[in-house]
């Protein structure tokens, strides 16, 4: 493999300069080797964009047309497109419009991995004048799958309640922002499900499918990106899992009632009769004392932050983990999916086969310690791919797992690269214990945009 | 009338021998006699203190008086859902029968966690609180910062509610099997500092199943229950369905006496688990065959556990075939048609008789087995050893196979206890240490255990004066032998590691001559900073516990010598047991959805939490 070293700047400005008309009247997309300028092979370039935007994941890849020279287009793919409130740098605007410059206003496919702002925030109505040709969402959205439904009910109510319940949690503003992430997303949500109006062709994707390019007239299975195949890992729909989405551990004491969640301060349980005034003299052997009282009152509510961490992590292993084949390139793509996601596809799915197979990994959930399994990670070949992480330490700042990091750095070979590596204004740095450190220069294949960073796959 | 009449024995308390659910269903409302003492409003007695406080609304509830005349000639208050006296009066009953059965099997009085771990102070006598209706939740557990048991109520499901109404409210405190599967929790943590450390999958799942065992073997105390199961089942009370009352005549059944039902000897908080609408996923301690690949996949730790308790009871079920056998030969001989579910009363009772006697046998061989415990990162096949060690100890004549049914039952549920060459008897066994060549192992001489004294709340200012000079001293010579002697014992001589003051009970057994032996079990712990990641001596640091339990005889000999050691922690390669741990460590924390964004240590500084287990019993 080549790796294209150009002085890239120039080259996107110019770029951008040169496609502001969008959409492309004749609906063929520049081709990233139109793009490059200066990086033309005979046989055409993967690229990959990676957008700054924040504390959340866009992600633009790029796939050559069939000849690869660029003079049959460029097919587009784009996973994910959100950031999360409180790790916002205000760029989400401006990447939106890169999108259509960089595609020419056409994307073959739309792949939202899960409902979490972080995720779907910039799936807003300027995506209404795109061209798209079809969305992927997980089978846990699906309006004609009755578990789906339920499921979907039952999490939007507890997380009504939760948002209602934010001030019993004001202690814990690393829950408060996993609520923040899952609340306000309905917008994108309903336009992503309707195809953005545009007539996108809808899919609801679990662990299992399979999606190869051909007659799309014919063949339901069938994609129109000549020499992709897709292979999805995640969601599972298997019983087992399913029981842990629908019940995350604390889910059960906050019980619906008629599609509500019933309100954490609830009647007594007993009639009045039976209770009892503080100050009352039959108390005397059982009486508390205040600070006694409020230890247990503290005790018993605290569990409503483990409720937001249940269902965030319920939420994310909602995620659909997509495996791109084409011309040989193996991209992974696991949205946030979390442990029992990847557990379930590393039980069931031949791992052993696709795994060391991988040149590119898009690091699950922005690097936080229960995203990437060890034994996922250690059956990647070592120095056979590259990987990206989009991710910065504001609002959470554990993430990223500096071990799982390192560990990153030695099995990519120093082929890691982070969103916030970029310096942007007014954008959190990476902290300076962050794995790995800054280099002072990208490792190659990489180039720095104005808020993006590509990576690119001579084939 | 106080100085002509002693106290009475026991007090009579009403109670729901399963839950509400099984309404008035033959035995289910049930009378057990709890050890007397004299009891204040609440109830509050010398080592429970019931307190009726609601914290998710904060308020206070009635507390019941049990020496009201009006409840006294009652027996206690009836069982009622909507009254928390009786609420009160029912956690207090199943609560006092649970620390009945532990006071019985290990022998001496019991003892709460101590404020102070290793402290052996006055203070680990205080009492055990009981919350009965501490918060609107789906949960119950034990809180070993309270010392104290919380009880949750909720509302049934809306859509699958099982037994109960739609929404009605449920509460955790009337369910017999909480209740006593959360007072073992307080009374096991009550005998061992550092127990519950959770270092590997077998460790939490050791406390689940450990909690389930004794709620279930309680179950065949209950003579009602237990005779009404087994007419059912025609003396197979194993079986995991009773038969219907009355057979359908034709076709499918049409009224309720004709539906077969759950035996609820071997089903866990069955209303719990309707209420949940989680029928099916309920703990089942029996019902699936024995699969010695089972361990490998499953880690949550009320699945792994239950493959402990199943393991458990089938050892008790061979048992009770075994001990029956000649019953239902007699019966059979005498013409008795044993498929059907009518069995002669008086063949019934014999039945009845044999599985609560058998069941008391297993009860008292797993409490036992506690004393026989390494002090920390407990296996269940460590649990096979302090079994067999324990009961070889206390009956050596194993006339009906106890031990070999329990040997047969973990192996076929593969659990492999390490360092064994087999499963035998004598190769089960804990060891003492090897001597160095040439010489004889120490002995510990000088501790004195005076018969009299118990530090009993019941016993005089005096009394408990001199039991705890006793104990003090013993602590003292216990310090000196185990500080003398680290290297036999398998404990630590590295100057970074603390060594806890030992703690120590004194065991009696009847020794093979029938005389009556009085053994010492001590608990040495050490515990030393690592860092969580090896490679790394900057990460955070976790406690990496380790140490020895020795059983010493009344000589001051050594018996057993049981071993896990710290060993070298600078070397995960030459640590088999630190790397275990860290793996598992990782594994858990994969787990918790909070690990992503607290980080994971966090999480190791949390300790074993039985709150966050439970959610969902």
């Amino acid at each position: 493999m080549k790796t294209p070293r150009a002085t890239r700047k120039s080259g996107n400005h110019e770029a951008g300069g040169l496609r502001r008309h969008y959409p492309d009247p004749g609906g063929v997309g520049p081709s990233v080797g139109d793009l490059g300028g200066t990086e033309r092979t005979s046989k055409g370039t993967i690229r990959i964009r990676m957008y700054r935007v924040g504390f959340g994941d866009c992600f633009l890849v790029s796939l050559p047309a069939q000849g690869g020279d660029g003079a049959h287009g460029t097919y587009h793919v784009l996973v994910d497109c959100g950031v999360h409130a409180k790790g916002n740098i205000g760029k989400i605007g401006q990447v939106v419009d890169d999108i259509a410059t960089a595609s020419g206003g056409k994307l073959a496919v739309v792949i939202a991995t899960h409902a979490h702002q972080d995720h779907i925030s910039g799936f807003g109505d300027k995506f209404s004048s795109f061209d798209i040709g079809e969305v992927w969402l997980p089978w846990t959205w699906d309006p004609n799958n009755p578990q789906a439904v339920q499921l979907q009910k039952r999490q939007a109510a507890l997380v009504a309640q939760l948002a209602l319940c934010s001030d019993a949690m004001a202690g814990d503003p690393s829950a408060l922002n996993a609520v923040l992430n899952m609340t306000g997303n309905e917008h994108a949500i309903s336009l992503l499900k309707s195809g953005f109006g545009v007539n996108a062709k809808v899919r609801y994707l679990k662990a299992g499918d399979k999606l190869t390019a051909g007659d799309v007239a014919k063949d339901p299975s069938a994609i129109s990106v000549p020499g992709l195949s897709v292979s999805i890992l995640g969601p599972p729909q298997s019983e087992e899992f399913l029981a842990k989405m629908d019940s995350p551990p604390g889910e059960h004491y906050l019980q619906l009632s008629f599609g509500m969640v019933e309100a954490v301060e609830g009647d007594k349980p007993f009639s009045e009769k039976w209770v009892l005034s503080k100050e009352d003299p039959e108390l005397s052997s059982v009486k508390l004392t205040p600070e006694h009282e409020k230890e247990l009152q503290d005790k018993v509510k605290s569990p409503l932050s483990a409720l937001a961490f249940a269902i965030d992590q319920a939420r994310n292993n909602e995620s659909i983990v997509a495996l791109l084949t084409f011309r040989g390139q193996y991209l992974l793509f696991p949205g946030d999916a979390e442990y029992g996601n990847w557990r379930w596809w590393l039980d069931n799915l031949q791992p052993e086969e696709t795994l060391p197979q991988v040149t590119f990994f898009k690091v699950a959930h922005h690097g936080s310690v229960n995203a990437t399994p060890v034994d996922a990670l250690e059956k990647m070949s070592q120095g056979k791919f590259a990987a990206m992480v989009s991710t910065q330490s504001t609002p959470w700042p554990s993430i990223p797992c500096v071990p799982l990091m390192a560990r990153l750095n030695t099995k990519t070979q120093q082929r890691v690269v982070r969103s916030d590596w970029l310096k942007l204004e007014g954008a959190p740095d990476p902290s300076p214990r962050a794995e790995p450190p800054l280099p002072p220069e990208l490792p190659a294949g990489f180039v720095k945009g104005d808020f993006w960073i590509d990576y690119s796959i001579m084939l | 009338m106080d100085s002509l009449r002693n106290a009475p024995s026991s007090r009579p308390l009403k109670v729901y021998a399963f839950d509400p659910t099984r309404g008035r269903a033959l035995g289910n409302f049930m009378t057990v006699d709890v050890p007397y003492e004299n009891l204040k409003p609440g109830p509050v007695g010398s080592l429970l203190e019931v307190v009726d406080y609601d914290a998710t609304t904060d308020s206070y509830y009635r507390p019941v008086n049990l020496d009201d005349p009006k409840v006294l000639l009652w027996n206690g208050l009836d069982p009622n859902e909507s009254d928390p006296q009786f609420h009160q009066q029912m956690v207090y009953a199943v609560a006092s029968e649970t620390i009945r059965h532990f006071k019985s099997a290990l022998g001496r009085p019991i003892r709460w966690r101590s404020s102070f771990a290793g402290s052996g102070s006055p203070s680990g006598g205080a009492k055990l609180r009981i919350f009965p209706h501490a918060m609107r939740e789906a949960n119950a557990y034990y809180d070993p910062s309270l010392k104290a048991l919380l009880f949750g109520y909720f509302c049934a499901s809306e859509t699958d509610p099982g037994l109960n109404l739609p929404g009605q409210t449920v509460f955790t405190c009337l369910s017999h099997d909480i209740i006593a599967h959360e007072t073992t929790h307080a009374l096991i943590d009550g005998q061992r500092d550092l127990f519950d450390e959770p270092t590997s999958p077998d460790a939490p799942a050791f406390h689940e199943a450990f909690a389930d065992i004794v709620a279930l073997f309680q179950h065949f105390s209950y003579e009602e229950a237990l005779l009404d199961v087994i007419h059912r089942t025609g003396g197979r009370i194993y079986r995991t369905e009773v038969e219907a009352e009355s057979q359908p005549a034709s076709g499918g059944p049409v009224i309720q006496a004709e539906l077969s039902e759950e035996n609820p000897l071997v089903g866990l908080a069955k209303q719990f688990g309707d209420a949940m609408g989680m029928r099916k996923a309920l703990r089942s301690a029996l019902g699936t065959p024995p699969n010695s690949k089972a361990l490998e996949k499953l880690f949550e730790p009320h699945t792994r556990g239950s493959i402990l308790v199943a393991a458990v009871f089938d050892a008790f079920f061979s048992i009770y075939v075994r001990r029956t056998a000649d019953l239902m030969r007699i019966a059979r001989v005498g013409g008795a048609l044993l498929s059907s579910g009518d069995l002669h009363p008086d063949l019934a009772n014999r039945l009845a008789k044999e599985a609560a006697k058998a069941a008391g046998h297993f009860l008292n061989i797993c409490i036992r087995a506690i004393d026989y415990m390494p002090v920390v990162d407990i296996t269940f096949g460590d649990f096979l050893r302090a079994i067999i060690t324990a009961d070889n100890d206390l009956v050596e004549d194993d006339r009906y196979g106890y031990r070999v049914a329990l040997i047969d039952a973990f192996r076929s549920r593969g659990i492999v206890p390490e360092g064994v060459s087999s499963y035998s008897e004598e190769s089960l066994l804990w060891r003492p240490p090897e001597a160095p060549a040439g010489s004889r192992l120490p002995v510990c001489s000088g501790l004195r255990f005076d018969a009299s004294l118990s530090g009993g709340a019941e016993e005089s200012e005096e009394q408990r004066k001199q039991y705890w000079e006793q104990v003090k001293q013993n602590k003292e010579i216990l310090t000196r032998f185990s500080n003398e002697n680290r290297g036999m014992l398998g404990l630590s001589a590295d100057s970074n590691v603390t060594s806890l003051p030992p703690r120590f009970n004194k065991v009696h057994r009847v020794g093979p001559d029938g005389g009556l032996r009085l053994d010492v079990v001590c608990q040495l712990i050490q515990q030393t900073d690592v860092p969580i990641d090896p490679g790394d001596p900057a990460s955070p640091k976790f406690k990496f516990v380790g140490g020895t339990t020795l059983i010493l005889d009344q000589h001051g000999a050594i018996r057993y010598a049981i071993e896990k050691p710290l060993g070298d922690t600078k070397d995960d390669a030459k640590n088999e047991r630190l790397k275990r741990q860290r793996d598992y460590f990782v594994r858990r924390a994969a787990g918790f959805g909070m690990a992503a964004y607290s980080g994971v240590t966090a999480l190791y500084e949390r300790g074993m939490n039985f709150g966050m287990i439970h959610r969902g019993y």
